[in-house]
C-alpha cells in the first residue's frame, strides 16, 4: 500500500521535473508525445488510485499513517513529511486522476495545435501533483505546500490566453484573493506550531481534547480558536465563498479544460476538503461551526441570485459552482460530512462535463427532445413565486450588480489606502524640502 | 524569436572584462573557502585600527556579493556600459562584509557610501537637478551617528577591538538607537528609506544593487547587536522587530501603487530585504532561515534588476500604467522572470517556500502577534510581484511601443539557469545547504 501511495505521489512529479528540465533544454517534445504520455499518465494515476481506494476499503476504512524523514530539520523545529492514507484522501485522489486524466484527453482535441499546449500540460502536471500532496497530506505545512502549488497553477492558466488583457486583469484579481487567503493557512500552521508544538490535524484534534492542554505550555482556548478560524479563512477564496467570491466567474477567461477541472472540479473543492479534514477540530468550537454554515449559506442565495441574472453559459456555471459549494459548506457545518464528501464528489463530476459541453450549449439546446416538443421550459421555481413580484425585482436589480460586491470591496480598499497615499503625499514634500536644502547649500552661486 | 548572437567574452572593452573576471574568481574563491572552512574557524587580517575577518559569515555574505553581481551583470554585459567607478562599489561592498571591528566598518562604509554622494553633490553643483537632496542629507545624519558610535567606543575603548570583543555592557540606551539608525538606515527600513526613492532611476542598477548587497545593515547586525541582544531591554528589540516588518509591508504596498517600472522593482526588493532583519531577530530557526533567504534575494533580485534594466534598454517602457505583453518579444526574459519571481515569493519548490517556513515559524515562536504582520507582508511581496509580471509581460499593448526583438540567448541565459536550479534544488532539498549556514 505504502509503495503504491510513494508511486502515486512521485509519479506526477517525476513528469513535472521531465518536462521543467525539457523547457531549459529546448527539447521540442511533440504535441503527439505530450498527449499520448499525459493520456499514459492519468490511465496509470487512476488505476493506482483506484487499487489504493479498494486497499482502502479492505482495510475497513482504517488509516494508514506515514511517517518520513525530516524535510527540514533546524533546533527544535522540524518539517515532518507527513502523510495519511484515509478514505477522504483516496477518494479526492482518484476524483483528480480520473478528472485530471478526461481533461487530458478533452484537451487533446480542444488545444490541438494551440502555441500554448506545452504549457497546460506543464501546469496540469502540476496540479495533479499538488492535488495528490494535498490529498495526503496529514499536516498543515503539507497542505499548504500542495495549496500554494495549486493557486499557482489556477492563476497561470486564467492568463493562458496572456495577450489578451482580460485574462491577464482576471488572472491578477484570483492571486490577490488566493494570497490574502493563503495568509491564513500560513498562519494557522505557524500558530499551530506555536500553541500546539503540532501541525498534524489529527494530532491536532486530539490534543483539544486533552484536560492537560492548557497546563502543558500549550495556547488558551482562544488562540486554539483564532487556528481554526485561520484555516475557515483559508478555505474561502479556492471555494470562492463570500466575500470572495467575484473573482470566480472572471476567472473563466482560461481554456475550458482548465475552467472545468480548476473552478468546477477540483480547486474549487479544495475549501470543502480542507474543513472536513478539520472537522474534529472545528466540532470543538461550535462557533466555527456556525461561520461555516453562515457563509455556505449566504454565499449560496448570493451565487443563486446574481447567477440567474447572467447569460453567458461558463459564468452561469461559475455561479451555480459557488452556490452548490455554499451548500457543501452549509452540509459540513451540520455535521453531514459522509454526504457533503458525496456531494464534492458528484458535484465535481457534473460541473466537469457542464463545463467541457459549454462550448457546444446552443448545439446541445437544439438537440434537447423539450425544444423539439416546443414546449416552455420551467424557469420560475415555486420558491420564487413565493416572493413578491416587487421584491423579486429588486433582487433582480441588485444581483444584476453582483449585490455591488466589487464596488464595496473597491471601496473597502480605498478607504484602507488613504493613510498610504497621506503618506505618500508627506514623504514628497520631505524629499522636495531636502532637495531644496541640498541644493541651496551646495549650488554653485 | 529570432534572437542575436553574443560571443562569451568579446563584446566587452579590457577593463569590463576584468570586472567581470574578479567578481567570478572571487565568488568562486569566496564559495569554496565558505564550503571547505568550518564553522569556528576564524582568520584575520589585522593592522594598526583595520580588523578585517574571513570567518564563515563573512565569506557567505562576500561569496553571495560577488556572485549576484556577476551573475547579474554578466549576462547583460553588452547593455551596460560598466562605469569604471564601479571597482570601488565592489571593493569597498567587500571591506564591509569582511570589516570586524567599528572602526574598519565605519571606514568602508564611509568610503561606498560617498560615491553616490559625490556624484549627486557634483550635479546639484553644476545643473539644475533638485535631487539626491534626502541620500545626502539622511547619510550625513547617519555618518554623524557612526562617528558618535566610535566616540563612545573610543571611549569605552572599544574602537579597534573586534565585534565579539565587545561586552553586553557596551550596548547602553545611546548605543543602541545610534546601531538601530545605522543598521535601518543602512538597509533602506522605514522610517530611513527616503533616500531609496533617491536613487533609483538617477544612478545604475548595478551600483544600487552593489550597495545593497554589501549588506551593512546585516553584517553589524550579526557581528555587532546579535549576540549580546538577550540583554537588550525588551522593548528596544520589539520595536526593532516591528519596523522591519513594517518596513516590507510599506515598500510591498508603495511598490502596489507605484508605476515606475525600476521603482517598482526596486521596492520588490527592498522590500523582500526588510524580510533580512526580521528573521534575525527572532531566534535561531529564522536566522538560518535569513540567511537562506539573503542568498535567494540576492541572487534573484540582483538577477530580476539586471533583466529589468535589459528590457528598458530595447524598449522605452518607464512606467506601468498599463498591460505591455512583452513575453510576446522576450519569450525567454519572461519565463525566468517569473521564475525567478517564484522563487522569491515562496512558491513552493523554490527556495523561499523553505525560507519562509523556517522565517515564520521562528517569528510566531517569539512574536505570535508580530508573526502574523510578516505573513501578511510575504502575501503582499506575492502580489507586487505578479503586479510588475502582469504588467509587463502579459496582456496586450493598447498603446504599441516600438519593442526590438533581442530576447535572451541561450548563452546568456545560461548563469540565469544556473541560479535558477540552485534555488529549486534548495527548494526540494533543502537540509544539503542549510548544514553549512551555521556558524
Amino acid at each position: 500500500m505504502e509503495y503504491l501511495f510513494l508511486n502515486l505521489l512521485l509519479l506526477p512529479l517525476v513528469w513535472m521535473i521531465f518536462l521543467g528540465l525539457s523547457f531549459f533544454a529546448r527539447l521540442q517534445l511533440s504535441e503527439r508525445f505530450l498527449s499520448e504520455s499525459v493520456k499514459f499518465l492519468a490511465m496509470i494515476m487512476s488505476l493506482m488510485s483506484l487499487l489504493l481506494s479498494a486497499m482502502v476499503v479492505m482495510n475497513g476504512f482504517e488509516p494508514l499513517v506515514l511517517d518520513y524523514a525530516d524535510w527540514i530539520h533546524v533546533g527544535e523545529y522540524d518539517f515532518k513529511i507527513r502523510f495519511i492514507i484515509d478514505f477522504l484522501g483516496v477518494t479526492y485522489a482518484l476524483l483528480s486522476s480520473l478528472l485530471i486524466g478526461i481533461i487530458f484527453r478533452f484537451s487533446r482535441n480542444y488545444l490541438h495545435k494551440e502555441e500554448g499546449y506545452f504549457r497546460f500540460i506543464f501546469l496540469l502536471s502540476t496540479l495533479l501533483f499538488a492535488l495528490q500532496v494535498i490529498s495526503f497530506g496529514r499536516a498543515l505545512d503539507i497542505i499548504f505546500f500542495g495549496w500554494e502549488l495549486v493557486g499557482t497553477t489556477s492563476v497561470l492558466l486564467i492568463s493562458y490566453f496572456y495577450t489578451n488583457s482580460q485574462p491577464v486583469r482576471h488572472s491578477f484579481r484570483a492571486i490577490v484573493s488566493y494570497r490574502f487567503c493563503d495568509m491564513g493557512i500560513l498562519a494557522a500552521a505557524a500558530w499551530a506550531h506555536h500553541y500546539m508544538h503540532t501541525t498534524d490535524f489529527n494530532e491536532m484534534s486530539r490534543l483539544l481534547h486533552d484536560p492537560h492542554l492548557h497546563t502543558a505550555g500549550h495556547g488558551g482556548q482562544i488562540a486554539l480558536f483564532f487556528v481554526g478560524l485561520f484555516i475557515v479563512w483559508a478555505s474561502l477564496a479556492k471555494s470562492g465563498q463570500l466575500p470572495f467570491s467575484s473573482w470566480l466567474p472572471a476567472a473563466m477567461e482560461g481554456p475550458t479544460p482548465s475552467s472545468a477541472i480548476f473552478y468546477g472540479a477540483l480547486s474549487i473543492h479544495l475549501g470543502p476538503f480542507l474543513l472536513l479534514r478539520f472537522y474534529d477540530y472545528f466540532h470543538h468550537f461550535p462557533l466555527l461551526l456556525w461561520i461555516i454554515g453562515l457563509i455556505g449559506a449566504l454565499s449560496a442565495l448570493y451565487a443563486t441570485a446574481v447567477g440567474r441574472t447572467r447569460s453567458d453559459a461558463k459564468t452561469m456555471l461559475a455561479y451555480a459552482t459557488i452556490s452548490q459549494v455554499g451548500i457543501i459548506w452549509v452540509e459540513i457545518a451540520l455535521g453531514f460530512t459522509h454526504f457533503a464528501i458525496f456531494h464534492m464528489v458528484a458535484h465535481a463530476s457534473l460541473r466537469t462535463w457542464q463545463f467541457l459541453r459549454s462550448s457546444s450549449l446552443i448545439q446541445d439546446f437544439f438537440e434537447n427532445p423539450v425544444v423539439h416538443q416546443h414546449e416552455t421550459i420551467q424557469r420560475n421555481l415555486s420558491v420564487e413565486k413565493m416572493v413578491s413580484k416587487n421584491l423579486r425585482k429588486k433582487i433582480f436589480l441588485h444581483a444584476l450588480h453582483g449585490f455591488h460586491l466589487d464596488y464595496f470591496t473597491q471601496r473597502s480598499l480605498d478607504g484602507l489606502s488613504w493613510p498610504m497615499r497621506a503618506y505618500i503625499s508627506f514623504e514628497k514634500k520631505w524629499m522636495n524640502l531636502n532637495n531644496s536644502i541640498a541644493t541651496s547649500i551646495f549650488k554653485k552661486r | 524569436m529570432n534572437a542575436r548572437e553574443i560571443p562569451l567574452y568579446t563584446l566587452n572593452n579590457k577593463w569590463e572584462n576584468t570586472i567581470f573576471t574578479l567578481l567570478a574568481f572571487l565568488g568562486v574563491c569566496f564559495s569554496v573557502y565558505f564550503f571547505n572552512t568550518s564553522s569556528s574557524s576564524l582568520v584575520q587580517l589585522k593592522g594598526f585600527f583595520f580588523e578585517l575577518a574571513f570567518d564563515k559569515f563573512s565569506l557567505f555574505l562576500s561569496a553571495v556579493f560577488c556572485l549576484s553581481l556577476f551573475v547579474g551583470l554578466y549576462p547583460v554585459r553588452k547593455e551596460n556600459e560598466i562605469d569604471k567607478s564601479f571597482i570601488y562599489y565592489v571593493l569597498w561592498g567587500l571591506g564591509i562584509l569582511l570589516s570586524n571591528n567599528l572602526t574598519t566598518f565605519f571606514v568602508f562604509w564611509t568610503l561606498q557610501r560617498s560615491l553616490p554622494a559625490i556624484l549627486i553633490f557634483r550635479s546639484i553643483r553644476n545643473s539644475n537637478t533638485r535631487g539626491g537632496g534626502t541620500y545626502l542629507i539622511q547619510h550625513l545624519t547617519v555618518f554623524g551617528c557612526l562617528l558618535a558610535l566610535i566616540f563612545l567606543a573610543l571611549n569605552s575603548g572599544y574602537a579597534t577591538a573586534s565585534f565579539s570583543e565587545i561586552p553586553k555592557s557596551f550596548f547602553t540606551w545611546p548605543v543602541l538607537i545610534l546601531s538601530f539608525i545605522i543598521i535601518y538606515e543602512s538597509h533602506g527600513i522605514f522610517p530611513f528609506h527616503s533616500w531609496v526613492h533617491d536613487l533609483v532611476g538617477q544612478f545604475s542598477w548595478y551600483k544600487i544593487a552593489a550597495l545593497f548587497l554589501a549588506r551593512p545593515g546585516v553584517l553589524l547586525f550579526v557581528k555587532f547587536l546579535e549576540p549580546t541582544i538577550q540583554h537588550d531591554p525588551h522593548i528596544f528589540t520589539t520595536m526593532l522587530l516591528a519596523l522591519s516588518i513594517f518596513s516590507s509591508i510599506y515598500w510591498s504596498i508603495r511598490g502596489i501603487f507605484e508605476t515606475n517600472v525600476a521603482q517598482t522593482t526596486t521596492y520588490f526588493s527592498v522590500a523582500a530585504s526588510s524580510l533580512l532583519l526580521t528573521g534575525l531577530q527572532a531566534d535561531h530557526t529564522a536566522a538560518l532561515g535569513t540567511y537562506l533567504n539573503l542568498l535567494v534575494i540576492s541572487l534573484c533580485g540582483t538577477s530580476m534588476w539586471s533583466m529589468m534594466s535589459y528590457i528598458q534598454r530595447y524598449t522605452s517602457i518607464k512606467r506601468i500604467n498599463q498591460y505591455y505583453g512583452l513575453a510576446q518579444f522576450y519569450p525567454n526574459i519572461a519565463t525566468l522572470f517569473c521564475l525567478f519571481g517564484f522563487c522569491m515569493i515562496g512558491t513552493p519548490l523554490g527556495a523561499s517556500f523553505v525560507v519562509e517556513d523556517l522565517v515564520i515559524n521562528g517569528l510566531l515562536d517569539k512574536q505570535p502577534y508580530l508573526g502574523l504582520g510578516h505573513i501578511l507582508a510575504t502575501c503582499l511581496n506575492g502580489i507586487l510581484f505578479f503586479k510588475v509580471f502582469t504588467r509587463l509581460f502579459l496582456g496586450t499593448n493598447a498603446y504599441p511601443t516600438k519593442v526590438n526583438n533581442f530576447d535572451l540567448t541561450r548563452l546568456q541565459m545560461l548563469p540565469y539557469v544556473a541560479v535558477l536550479m540552485v534555488m529549486f534544488l534548495i527548494g526540494i532539498a533543502p537540509r544539503l545547504f542549510l548544514v553549512n549556514l551555521q556558524w
